[in-house]
């Protein structure tokens, strides 16, 4: 993890001859700002590679997290580009073109029409695609729900996902379906997906429905912090990350990078509030300085590294604002979160219907890491049994990316 | 007659599509306004705890987050009944979040958004006819909003400087938002009763640098005089005619100065709003200044039928004078900006909360009544696949958008609104110039000009809130408990930097959710035609449009439509924001009271 001893090991390191698991931990624990800035005679070796283009679609979303792409610390998302010799060579919402019609027709040339833009990036093959929002699937498997330029999006993502050499899926609603898979009575006719996900489930992953098989890299959140972007980004296109080869030992079972979503790590460990938990000091009023474990903070059971990076010039991040962590790095966010404000005592430590993956995996790991005093102090009742089902992590990364169910554990229930 | 459409119209938020009609002089003769994409946000909330709203409903747009957050908490201060009660330095901080958000929004928008049509080649083909002002000012459009990745001819054109600058100052403005609200996108900060987070004085000595940074690039990028000149000459001046006079002013001497040294460089005082409000307009460039080319968006993007348009605004900002507490019905005199309804002649009247319904006519909804009461609504998608088609003209369903009405009329709301409600003499003063002299009033100029003044405005009143009224010392929340939002009911009324923003929520005995409502400010601004076939403010505007650049200066080239994106963009489009569901069985119904 982060902090000013790593970064001091680190920055001695000479980039190009880091070992591929240096090179990681490396990149988790700087900044973008400070990776680039340390390696940037390196980087510029690097800029011999070819171009690397990257695609980026947008579904059922709300641009939240091209927006906290755009808060990327210095060098900003332009530099960046620069420097790892990237062309963001489709971004709806960046760049000039749009879809142009005459009568019918596709008009104009690609600098101006995305829709011709878009046919010729994809036909070069060979991109990064970054799919940014939930791919709609319903009514009844036709996906209208979602149309652009006169097709669907989930037709869309097929293509751009079948020319594609890798699957960078950014935010909850790619990756897992997020807000537009909460449970609701509409939520099954709008049957929204994620790329290789829905909510928990594997089998319901876009790409399953599709037929398509191809390397993903999850990067969850609700937004992504934009190191967490740009950092994958840079790993893989300096081949410090070999694709497909190494995924499994660098991802977690939701195909998130373990670099930033540890997990032997919760946000709790790390929390400025910790102080006053040890002490077993609770706000229950916001605004407060005290713990946040009586209004419903997740960071126990949240594995990001959310409290060593901060957010957004690295000041701070939600429970450091007085408001609980709602865990929305989880697969099942929102809904494995929900309600928000209750003490996670007073819903059960797995929730109210157990009946989900990653409810149990929550329970599981809330008591095996670094929550045992939350058990002896606050959970009076709960799944003990739990405990020791959390097996060492690595044994859990040998099937290919984007085909796990997410069924491997937590069965009993 | 030729059809041209926009789809996907991009740089913006969502999925959005534009069909007109153009005649052979390339003008619209007929325009829809199309939502291409179907969410689900408000039925998700129902039977939860309503709490959760506040941070929730902000992941419907990842621009404008901060307004839905304080929409929601406003929701909750009233369901929980706390709304007097609430302390003024909450109340001072929520100013605060959403007046970052604005700006950082509203630059978003002017820079990236909307500014890359700035650099787009037909204004290169038009500037190649005037010399050596018309090279210049070309070389200032591509070398300030050129986008990412942008070429021309082939050739890789760098990122305009104004673009890059806008990205770094957006991203700032974040940074100082996250002092307070931990991050964003999707801040926390907003809670019912108040927020929760207290600044310490060191955030404020951290926020007041931030502001002063920001501060020095409307400075030296966007304005070239010290925005305190600004807003004191325009906003504060005595009169419509002394604000325009300022401004006007100012620009003949930048232009009596570069007519000469073919010089409109920032360094020459050009900064990105005058050499905007210059090149702009016919009527402010060519007609006063003297200027031999424009890019007349003044001609365009104009209601031609006053009694089909209004002009709302639900009021925004509280005031910290007022102390601990508010109205939740907004009324004018309680908000920084305030609330009102101006009809189509510009006639301002109160606002009343009770006159806002919605029709869905002509959207992909199945109701038996086609115009609702925002609480009473019951919006259930189409589910037939072959009744989505946007291809059915204008007396079919085409837009997962509805529309909205203010006492049966379509409303523009956003910057423009707010600057006439506020009676804001700059926007007042050219507004009636262009009547006077027959332009369209308002039109898609003065709609990106009122945005770059509201900028300057907010400005101004955050450095006050920020230093004169933030008590560190204050009470930041007042304590809640779940059972108070039994049987209850709340309105947050609240401005998002695209308009105007009301969140509705009931809940039942167990204080659960039973009803909750967002009307948002692109379903006002997008909206397809209502029961009565009027079409919603940006078809009307849209209406009468020269499609090409400078009123079709070169002629007709329908493949390149720069009048629909200039008109169509101006209005800030957020298709999240913009359509939402709300109840597939209507069964709420009975649960439901008018506030």
């Amino acid at each position: 993890m982060g902090g000013k001893g790593s970064f001091d090991r680190f920055k001695q390191l000479d980039f190009m001859k880091m070992d591929r698991r240096t090179f990681l931990r490396a990149v988790g624990a700087l900044g973008t700002s400070l990776f680039l800035q340390n390696y940037r005679s390196d980087i510029v070796k690097a800029l011999e590679f070819a171009e690397t283009r990257i695609v980026w679609v947008h579904g059922g979303e709300c641009t939240g997290c091209s927006e906290s792409l755009l808060n990327g610390g210095e060098p900003d998302l332009l530099q960046a580009l620069e420097r790892l010799n990237l062309r963001l060579a489709y971004h709806e919402v960046l760049l000039g073109q749009q879809g142009i019609y005459v009568d019918g027709k596709l008009a104009n040339t690609s600098e101006l029409n995305s829709e011709l833009l878009f046919e010729e990036v994809i036909e070069e093959k060979g991109y990064i695609l970054v799919a940014e929002g939930a791919i709609a699937n319903g009514p009844a498997g036709t996906g209208k729900y979602i149309m652009l330029g006169g097709k669907t999006y989930k037709d869309i993502f097929r293509r751009a996902a079948e020319n594609s050499a890798l699957i960078v899926a950014v935010g909850q609603c790619a990756t897992n379906g997020g807000v537009n898979s909460a449970d609701s009575e509409i939520k099954d006719l709008m049957d929204f997906r994620g790329v290789a996900f829905t909510m928990e489930d594997g089998e319901k992953g876009i790409l399953r429905e599709l037929g398509v098989e191809k390397p993903v890299i999850n990067i969850n959140g609700c937004p992504p912090h934009p190191d967490w972007m740009l950092l994958t980004l840079a790993a893989v296109v300096l081949g410090k990350i070999k694709v497909p080869d190494d995924l499994p030992a660098v991802l977690d079972e939701w195909l998130r990078p373990k670099v930033f979503f540890p997990p032997d790590h919760v946000i709790h460990d790390n929390c400025p509030r910790r102080g006053s938990y040890d002490k077993g000091e609770f706000d229950t009023v916001v605004s407060g300085e005290k713990c946040l474990w009586k209004l419903g903070c997740k960071a126990p059971y949240t594995h990001a590294d959310c409290a060593t990076r901060r957010w957004n010039g690295y000041h701070s991040f939600c429970p450091q604002s007085g408001s609980p962590c709602i865990s929305c790095v989880s697969p099942g966010f929102p809904d494995s979160s929900r309600p928000f404000f209750q003490e996670i005592e007073d819903v059960g430590i797995a929730g109210t219907n157990i009946d989900t993956v990653a409810k149990v995996a929550i329970g599981a790991s809330l008591l095996a890491v670094g929550a045992h005093a939350i058990r002896r102090t606050v959970v009076k009742e709960g799944p003990e049994e739990k405990e020791q089902e959390e097996g060492p992590e690595e044994e859990k990364q040998e099937e290919a990316p984007g085909k796990k169910a997410g069924k491997d554990e937590g069965g009993d229930q | 007659m030729v059809e041209v459409t926009v789809d996907q119209l991009t740089r913006i938020e969502g999925h959005y599509r534009i069909t007109t009609q153009v005649n052979e002089e390339g003008v619209v003769t007929e325009a829809q306004s199309m939502g291409l994409m179907l969410r689900g946000f408000e039925r998700f909330l129902q039977k939860q705890d309503p709490r959760d709203a506040a941070l929730l409903t902000q992941r419907i747009c990842g621009v404008c987050p901060t307004s839905h957050s304080l929409a929601a908490a406003n929701a909750l201060d009233q369901l929980f009944g706390v709304e007097d009660a609430v302390p003024k330095d909450a109340l001072v901080v929520r100013n605060i979040h959403q007046a970052l958000n604005t700006i950082a929004s509203h630059a978003t928008h002017v820079y990236v958004l909307w500014g890359t049509d700035l650099s787009n080649p037909a204004y290169r083909d038009i500037l190649a006819n005037f010399g050596d002002t018309g090279n210049a000012v070309w070389n200032e459009l591509l070398g300030r909003f050129a986008p990412i990745s942008y070429r021309l001819d082939g050739v890789d054109i760098p990122v305009g400087s104004g673009y890059a600058a806008a990205i770094g100052e957006k991203r700032r403005l974040h940074e100082a938002i996250s002092l307070l609200g931990a991050k964003m996108p999707h801040s926390v900060l907003a809670h019912v009763g108040g927020v929760t987070y207290g600044p310490t004085v060191a955030d404020i000595g951290q926020l007041a640098a931030y502001y002063w940074q920001v501060m020095d690039f409307v400075e030296n990028f966007a304005l070239g005089v010290s925005p305190e000149t600004w807003v004191e000459n325009t906003h504060f001046a005595s009169s419509p005619q002394k604000a325009v006079g300022f401004v006007v002013d100012r620009l003949q001497e930048l232009v009596d100065a570069s007519l000469v040294t073919y010089d409109f460089s920032r360094a020459a005082g050009w900064g990105d709003v005058p050499l905007y409000a210059a090149f702009g307009s016919e009527l402010v460039g060519e007609e006063v200044l003297g200027l031999p080319v424009s890019m007349r968006l003044d001609r365009i993007g104009g209601y031609s039928d006053p009694s089909k348009i209004g002009y709302l605004s639900y009021g925004v900002f509280f005031k910290p004078e007022l102390g601990d507490g508010y109205d939740p019905t907004s009324p004018p005199d309680s908000r920084v900006m305030p609330s009102g309804f101006l009809d189509g002649k510009l006639k301002l009247s109160r606002f009343d909360h009770r006159k806002i319904t919605e029709s869905i006519s002509h959207s992909f909804y199945v109701d038996s009544e086609s115009d609702r009461l925002p609480l009473e609504g019951t919006t259930q998608p189409v589910s037939d696949p072959d009744e989505i088609d946007y291809s059915q003209g204008v007396e079919s369903r085409y837009s997962w958008v509805k529309a909205p009405h203010y006492g049966g009329i379509p409303c523009e709301v956003g910057p423009l609104s707010r600057m006439l409600v506020m009676q804001d003499p700059l926007i007042m003063g050219l507004m009636d110039l262009f009547r006077e002299k027959g332009y369209p009033a308002p039109n898609t100029y003065l709609r990106m000009l009122a945005r770059m003044q509201e900028i300057l405005v907010v400005a101004s009143e955050l450095l006050k809130w920020l230093t004169v009224d933030l008590d560190p010392n204050g009470s930041f929340a007042v304590p809640t408990d779940l059972s108070m939002a039994k049987d209850s009911e709340g309105m947050g009324l609240w401005e998002a930097p695209r308009g105007a923003l009301g969140h509705w929520v009931s809940t039942g005995s167990d204080s659960k959710v039973t009803v909750y409502q967002a009307v948002v400010p692109s379903t006002w601004n997008l909206a397809p035609r209502n029961t009565a076939g009027v079409p919603g403010p940006a078809e009307q505007a849209l209406l009468g449009t020269k499609i090409s650049a400078a009123g079709n200066a070169l002629g007709v080239d329908y493949t390149n439509p720069l009048g629909i994106f200039h008109t169509a963009r101006s209005y800030d489009p957020c298709l999240a924001c913009a359509i939402h569901t709300v109840d597939l069985t209507g069964r709420r119904k009975e649960q439901v009271r008018v506030i």
